[in-house]
C-alpha cells in the first residue's frame, strides 16, 4: 500500500501561448473595430490533456479566439465556443490598453479579484457543474503596440487558494492503481469520452468505477446518482502538466468546487493525460489530497482569495513578443526583395555578389528619362544608395517619359525633379537611401557672368565632392557639353562611370576607362594602393565619352537647328538604354578587374564562359532602334582627350576650380592645352576637306 | 495514364489528394511517434472544380529541444500591489527551451507540385526567426538546405492562412521528382502517384529536420504490370 505520507499539494503552474494569429487579429479588430474603445472583450482560450511525455501542454490564444467580428456586442455570457478533443474552450477575458502607461497602471489585483470570483460564483450556484470549463477560466491584460508591431501581455489563471492548503497523501502513475480490468475498462471508457463531440471538449469529469471492474465517465453534474451509485469515484480532468510528481493547475479550482460544492474532504483525483492520442495510464497520475476549508467558506459573503499571475521565467513580469518581422510592411518588402534576388542567384547565377550591390553608391546626373530609369533598374538590382541630381523642374511633357514622375509633380509650376524623383523612389521602395540635389552643372560653352561666378565654384566643389564620396557615376543628361566636368571629376578620382546618350533612333550606352594618373587625389581611397604602382597610360585605358572627339565641348544648344533644339528621341529608347547602362554597371561590379576590365567584343561564337557568368563585358554598346540593331565597340584613351587625357587631369590637380572656369569660358583653351589645336593645325596643313564643325550625325548625340 | 519515362513529374489535385491519404496513413503506421499528418479542409477557390475538396495536410505540435538558451523576451518587472503568498504554486525551473514547429504540405496549382510550408516558435508564441530555425536544424539538414541547387529557403504568404510562412521554393521540384521515379520499377501511374509524397518528403524533410522513416519508402502495393491477380 502507500505510504501516508503528507506533503503540501504543489500545482504545476498553467504555462500560456498566444499564437502570433490571435496578435494579428487583435490588430485589425483594433484598426476596423474597436479603436480606441478599452472595454474587457471576452475571449476563448483553448487547451488540451497533455500529449506528450516530457512537454506540458499550454492554455494556447489561436486567431479564433477572439470574437467574430460581425457580433457588434457580443455579451460576456455567449465565450464558450464549441471546440473538439484538441481543443477544450475555456471563458476569459481580455482587457487590451491603448497605452503602455495605462498597461502598466492596471489594477491587476482588482481584475485577478473580479475574474477570481466568477469563478466562485459558477461553483456555488452550480453553473460550473454544468459548464466545467468554467473552473479555468481566465484573464489576459495587454498592450498592442501598433507602431512597433509590439504586444506587451500578461495572463492569469485565477486559482482559489484553500485556506489551508491541500494536503497529498498519494500520488502515483494510474497504472498503479488499478487492476488491469479496471485499466482496460478506464482505457476504453477514456476513449469512447475523447471521441465523442458532446464529450471531447468537456475537461472536468467523474471516474466511477464499479464492484465489476466496470469503468464509466460522467458529467460532473451527475455526482448525487454517481456518489450513490458507486463505491470507487475519482474526480477526473484533463491535465495539461507532463511532470510526473505534481498535478496541473486545473485541480486547484476543482478541489474548490469538490469541497465547498460536495463536502468531500479525501479526494480521489486523476490527472488525465494522453500519449499519441491515446490514454496513458503511465504517465496519468492517480492522487489523494486532503481538503478541509476553514468554516469561512460557508458564508455565503465569503470569497476566497486568489492567486495566479503567470511568472516570467520565475519572476513577476508581464511579457512581450514582437511580430515586426511578420507583420511591419516595410520590413516585409524589404525581405521579399532580398528573398527575390537570392532567388536568381540559386536558380540561375550562383555567383552572383549581393553585398557589393547592396554598398555601392550610385551618383546619377541627370533626372530624366534615363536618370529615371536608370534609378528604378538599379533599385530592381538591389543597390539601395542612389543620389541624384538634376536643377530642373518637372513638366508637364514629363510623365509620359519620365517613369518616377506623375501627373501631380507639374503642378504649379512643377516640383523640383531632384526631390520629385528621391519621393517616387521611397514610395517604390521604403528604405532606399536616396537623395535628391537641386543643382545645375558647370559646362564648357556657356561663359558664366561674373556675379554668380562665386555660386558656379561652390558648384564645382559640391560636384566633386559628391563624385568622390560616390562609386559609380552615371552621366545622363541631355547635353554633351554638360557631361564634360564630370568625366574629369570622375577620371580624376577614378571612379566607375557609365555614360547613356540619345540619338532620335540610336544610342551609345559605354563605360569610361579608369582614371589617367597613378594615384587617386582622395588619400582616403584603399584604391590609391593598388593604383600607386601601376602606371595609366592612354594606351591601355579604355575611352571616355569625349575621347573620340576632335573638338572640346561647345554650346551645343545655341545655334540649333529647330529640330536639334526639339530634343526628341523615340520614347523606347531610353528605357532602352538605362537598362543597358545598370546592366554594364552590374558587369563591371562583377568584373574582378572593375574598372580597368578590359573592353570585350560579343561575338556569335560566344558560347558562355563560366568564368563570367553575366556574360562578355564591352566597352561600349551601340544601337539603333530603326534596324533594332545593336554592336559592342572597344575605344581607347585618347592622349588629346579634352576630359580625361593625363595633361588635363594633372592641370587640374595642379590648379583646381581655377583651370575649371577657363575650360569654361574659353573653350578653345582645352584644345590648345591637349594639343588638338595643334592636331587640327597639321591636319589641315595635308589639305585635307576636314569638317571643322560638329557633324551631328555622326558625332554629336542630341540627347534627351 | 501513360508510362514513367514521358512523366514530368508533376501531379493534379485530385492524385495531391489521393497521395495526401496515403503519406498520412503510412506516417501513422510506421512513424506513429511524431504527431500524425492530418488534412485541414479549406474554403474552396474558384479554380478547383467544385466536386474536389479543397485543403492541405498539417502536421502541428511537432517539438524540437533548442540548444540556446537565451528564451522569449523578458519584459521589465512591473510593481505588483498585494498578491497572497502561494505556496501551492510548483517553482517552476527554467525548463529547456522547446521550440514548435508546425509543418503545412500544400498544393500548388501553378508549378503542379506540392509545396512545403512551415514556421516555428518559442513555447510561448514568439515566432522563431530564421537563425533559430538554422540553429534547431541537425547538422548535415543545414547543409543541404544551404548547398543543395534543389532546395531554397525562402518567406511567402501562406496561401490560405494569409500570413508568412517559410518555405521550400517549388521550382526544382518536379525536376527531381521525376529523376526520383526514374529507375522505379513500377510504370504504373497510380503507384506513383502513391509514393509521391512519401518520397518527396524523404527529401524536403531532410532539409527541415523532419524525417521520415526507412520503411515508408519501400514501395507497397506496387504491381507489375502483368501479374495476374
Amino acid at each position: 500500500m502507500a505510504e501516508e505520507e503528507e506533503r503540501k499539494l504543489q500545482f504545476a503552474p498553467f504555462h500560456s501561448l498566444a499564437d502570433e494569429g490571435f496578435w494579428r487579429r487583435l490588430c485589425s479588430l483594433k484598426l476596423d473595430t474597436l479603436g480606441i474603445d478599452q472595454s474587457p472583450i471576452p475571449i476563448t482560450g483553448f487547451y488540451a490533456p497533455c500529449s506528450h511525455a516530457q512537454v506540458s501542454n499550454h492554455l494556447t490564444l489561436l486567431s479564433e479566439s477572439l470574437p467574430p467580428e460581425c457580433h457588434e456586442q457580443s455579451s460576456l455570457a455567449s465565450t464558450v465556443i464549441r471546440g473538439n478533443r484538441n481543443r477544450c474552450p475555456v471563458p476569459g477575458i481580455l482587457y487590451n490598453t491603448n497605452t503602455s502607461e495605462s498597461f502598466r497602471t492596471l489594477d491587476k489585483q482588482s481584475l485577478l479579484k473580479a475574474e477570481a470570483k466568477k469563478i466562485w460564483d459558477d461553483i456555488q450556484s452550480g453553473k460550473a457543474e454544468e459548464e466545467s470549463a468554467v473552473l479555468s477560466r481566465f484573464l489576459l491584460i495587454s498592450f498592442a503596440d501598433l507602431k512597433k508591431w509590439t504586444f506587451h501581455y500578461w495572463f492569469a489563471f485565477p486559482a482559489l487558494v484553500l485556506d489551508p492548503p491541500a494536503t497529498l497523501t498519494d500520488l502515483r502513475p494510474a497504472s498503479q492503481c488499478f487492476s488491469l480490468e479496471e485499466a482496460e475498462s478506464l482505457k476504453a471508457a477514456c476513449n469512447e469520452w475523447r471521441s465523442s463531440t458532446p464529450t471531447s471538449d468537456v475537461p472536468f469529469f467523474l471516474v466511477c468505477i464499479a464492484s465489476n471492474s466496470h469503468a464509466t465517465i460522467s458529467f460532473l453534474r451527475d455526482w448525487e446518482d454517481c456518489q450513490s451509485a458507486y463505491q470507487k469515484v475519482l474526480f477526473g480532468f484533463y491535465d495539461p502538466c507532463h511532470l510526473p510528481n505534481h498535478p496541473g493547475w486545473p485541480l486547484r479550482n476543482f478541489l474548490a468546487l469538490i469541497s465547498s460544492r460536495w463536502k468531500v474532504e479525501k479526494i480521489s483525483f486523476l490527472c488525465y493525460r494522453e500519449e499519441r492520442g491515446f490514454p496513458n495510464l503511465d504517465i496519468s497520475l492517480v492522487g489523494e489530497a486532503l481538503v478541509s476549508v476553514s468554516q469561512a467558506w460557508d458564508d455565503p459573503q465569503f470569497i476566497p482569495k486568489a492567486v495566479g499571475w503567470e511568472l516570467n521565467k520565475g519572476k513577476k513580469a508581464s511579457r512581450c513578443i514582437t511580430l515586426a518581422n511578420s507583420m511591419d510592411p516595410t520590413r516585409l518588402a524589404i525581405s521579399a526583395a532580398d528573398l527575390n534576388l537570392k532567388l536568381m542567384r540559386w536558380r540561375a547565377l550562383p555567383s552572383l555578389n549581393l553585398n557589393v550591390l547592396f554598398n555601392t553608391k550610385c551618383l546619377l546626373l541627370g533626372a530624366g528619362t534615363l536618370g529615371c530609369q536608370v534609378a528604378r533598374v538599379l533599385m530592381a538590382w538591389g543597390v539601395r544608395k542612389i543620389t541624384l541630381i538634376d536643377s530642373g523642374r518637372v513638366a508637364m511633357s514629363n510623365p509620359l517619359r519620365q517613369s518616377l514622375y506623375t501627373f501631380s509633380d507639374c503642378l504649379n509650376g512643377g516640383d523640383f525633379k531632384a526631390v520629385a524623383a528621391v519621393k517616387s523612389l521611397k514610395q517604390i521602395f521604403p528604405v532606399v537611401e536616396a537623395e535628391g540635389i537641386v543643382m545645375a552643372i558647370p559646362m564648357p560653352g556657356h561663359p558664366i557672368p561674373s556675379q554668380i561666378e562665386d555660386s558656379v565654384v561652390k558648384d564645382c566643389r559640391r560636384l566633386r565632392e559628391l563624385i568622390s564620396s560616390h562609386d559609380v557615376v552615371f552621366l545622363l543628361t541631355d547635353t554633351r557639353e554638360s557631361r564634360w566636368l564630370p568625366t574629369l571629376l570622375s577620371a580624376n578620382s577614378n571612379k566607375i562611370t557609365i555614360t547613356a546618350a540619345l540619338g532620335f533612333d540610336s544610342y551609345v550606352v559605354m563605360r569610361h576607362g579608369a582614371g589617367p594618373l597613378c594615384t587617386s587625389p582622395d588619400s582616403t581611397t584603399e584604391a590609391g594602393d593598388a593604383l600607386s604602382t601601376r602606371i595609366h597610360n592612354g594606351g591601355n585605358r579604355l575611352g571616355c565619352y569625349f575621347c573620340n572627339d576632335v573638338v572640346a565641348p561647345v554650346d551645343s544648344t545655341a545655334n540649333r537647328t529647330l529640330d536639334q533644339q526639339c530634343t526628341v528621341t523615340r520614347p523606347g529608347l531610353a528605357p532602352i538604354a538605362s537598362a543597358l547602362a545598370v546592366e554594364l554597371l552590374v558587369g563591371v561590379l562583377h568584373h574582378s578587374a572593375g574598372i580597368d576590365a578590359p573592353g570585350e567584343i560579343a561575338s556569335s561564337s560566344y558560347s558562355g564562359n563560366n568564368e563570367q557568368p553575366l556574360g562578355v563585358l564591352p566597352h561600349q554598346i551601340r544601337g539603333s532602334l530603326s534596324q533594332f540593331s545593336q554592336m559592342t565597340l572597344l575605344g581607347h584613351a585618347s592622349n588629346s582627350c579634352t576630359a580625361c587625357c593625363a595633361t588635363v587631369v594633372s592641370e587640374y590637380r595642379k590648379r583646381g576650380v581655377d583651370f575649371i572656369l577657363q575650360a569654361i569660358n574659353h573653350p578653345t583653351y582645352l584644345e590648345d592645352l591637349t594639343g588638338l589645336t595643334e592636331l587640327m593645325k597639321s591636319a589641315n596643313s595635308f589639305e585635307l576637306d576636314w569638317d571643322n564643325e560638329t557633324n551631328d550625325e555622326d558625332e554629336t548625340f542630341v540627347d534627351i | 495514364m501513360g508510362l514513367c519515362s514521358s512523366w514530368d513529374g508533376t501531379i493534379s489535385y485530385s492524385e495531391f489528394f489521393d497521395a495526401a491519404r496515403a503519406l498520412s496513413e503510412k506516417w501513422k503506421l510506421s512513424n506513429s511517434a511524431c504527431p500524425p499528418w492530418t488534412w485541414i479542409c479549406c474554403k474552396k477557390s474558384f479554380w478547383v472544380s467544385s466536386h474536389e475538396e479543397q485543403g492541405y495536410l498539417s502536421l502541428e505540435n511537432f517539438y524540437c529541444c533548442s540548444i540556446s538558451k537565451e528564451g522569449p523576451y523578458h519584459d521589465q518587472s512591473q510593481s505588483f500591489g498585494e498578491e497572497p503568498v502561494d505556496d501551492a504554486a510548483l517553482d517552476d525551473p527554467c525548463a529547456p527551451e522547446v521550440h514548435q514547429y508546425d509543418f503545412h504540405i500544400v498544393y500548388s496549382a501553378s508549378y503542379r507540385v506540392p509545396v512545403l510550408y512551415f514556421r516555428g516558435y518559442h513555447c510561448d508564441g514568439q515566432p522563431l526567426t530564421v537563425d533559430d530555425i538554422e540553429k534547431g536544424l541537425p547538422a548535415n539538414a543545414l547543409k543541404t538546405l544551404k548547398e543543395s541547387k534543389w532546395t531554397f529557403m525562402t518567406r511567402e504568404e501562406h496561401p490560405y492562412l494569409n500570413r508568412p510562412w517559410y518555405t521550400l521554393h517549388a521550382c526544382g521540384t518536379s525536376e527531381w521528382m521525376k529523376l526520383m521515379f526514374s529507375d522505379s520499377s513500377s510504370t504504373q501511374h497510380g503507384a506513383v502517384v502513391e509514393q509521391y509524397l512519401v518520397s518527396w518528403l524523404s527529401v524536403v524533410g531532410q532539409v527541415v529536420g523532419l524525417q521520415v522513416p526507412l520503411e515508408m519508402l519501400k514501395s507497397s502495393n506496387l504491381k507489375p504490370p502483368f501479374s495476374s491477380d
